[in-house]
């Protein structure tokens, strides 16, 4: 295999390997557990998109590591209500802040952004219309989930 | 020596994480009562520039409902949608009216006030139930 093949193979390895695997939303739905009544859902996701892709920082709820944005992925955390704080550290560190009611769900999507020496990983909350939409093309990176 | 000129947004996009802290204050929040919160809706989009350079719009149609008010007015939360402002770090918002204008956020999280540097109309409308 001549360089410039032996480059493209490798780094198209890299690019695969950087997206998310696992089961679409449809296909593992039935085994997502009710949300209890006195706690909040919490979606974490992003996009499938290659730019940034290896970028992938861990994703921490109120100073805890709940998992990594990986491009085409998601997962969820059941909370107690109440003030969260969303951060992601890359070049800089960026936080995102909101409520979180018993019985609410709502959608953080972490998203690419150009820094001065490399991509930017940026939490956002988006409204629950766009955040069920867009899981759908995603796929869970969470922890194993039992069949009810 | 030949002057760099960058437009706006190219400079925001990569300075972003060099933003500043959204201003804000600590203030009060009297809640209002659950049962008989008022419900408003926007007449008319409006645009709103923060001082950190970010753009934010409140669209035409959203819903709105009064979860109490503020010295500088009542505060009002989106309802189906979700409502940010963003310096060096996103805060979730709720607009705060105070005579038919937009004066300014309320941050839920913080309990804090972060005003706009100019008050900017905002038309809304009481939905009766």
């Amino acid at each position: 295999m001549n360089l410039p093949r032996f480059c493209a193979a490798f780094v198209l390895s890299i690019l695969v390997s950087a997206c998310a695997t696992g089961p679409k939303l449809a296909e593992m739905k039935s085994t997502i557990p009710t949300l209890k009544s006195d706690q909040g859902r919490i979606y974490f996701y992003r996009s499938s998109s290659m730019l940034g892709a290896a970028i992938q920082p861990s994703i921490h709820l109120n100073g805890t590591v709940v998992g990594d944005s990986k491009p085409g992925g998601f997962f969820f955390v059941d909370q107690a209500p109440g003030a969260k704080e969303i951060s992601t550290t890359t070049e800089v560190e960026k936080k995102l802040t909101f409520t979180l009611q018993a019985g609410q769900t709502r959608y953080v999507k972490t998203v690419i952004g150009f820094g001065i020496v490399a991509g930017r990983v940026y939490p956002e909350l988006v409204d629950n219309a766009t955040g069920e939409k867009e899981l759908e093309e995603t796929s869970y990176i969470g922890q194993p989930l039992s069949r009810p | 020596m030949k002057a760099w000129k960058l437009p706006l947004p190219l400079v925001l996009l990569f300075l972003g994480g060099c933003a500043s802290e959204v201003v804000r204050y600590p203030v009060s929040l009297s809640a209002a009562d659950r049962q008989s919160s008022r419900q408003y809706v926007v007449l008319q989009s409006a645009s709103i520039r923060f001082d950190s350079g970010y753009e934010r719009t409140l669209s035409a149609g959203t819903e709105l409902v009064e979860v109490g008010t503020i010295k500088q007015g009542r505060v009002l939360r989106p309802v189906s949608t979700v409502f940010t402002i963003e310096g060096a770090h996103t805060h979730e918002a709720y607009p705060v009216v105070s005579d038919g204008r937009l004066v300014g956020f309320y941050l839920p999280v913080e309990g804090a006030f972060s005003p706009l540097s100019l008050s900017i109309s905002l038309p809304i409308q009481e939905r009766r139930p």
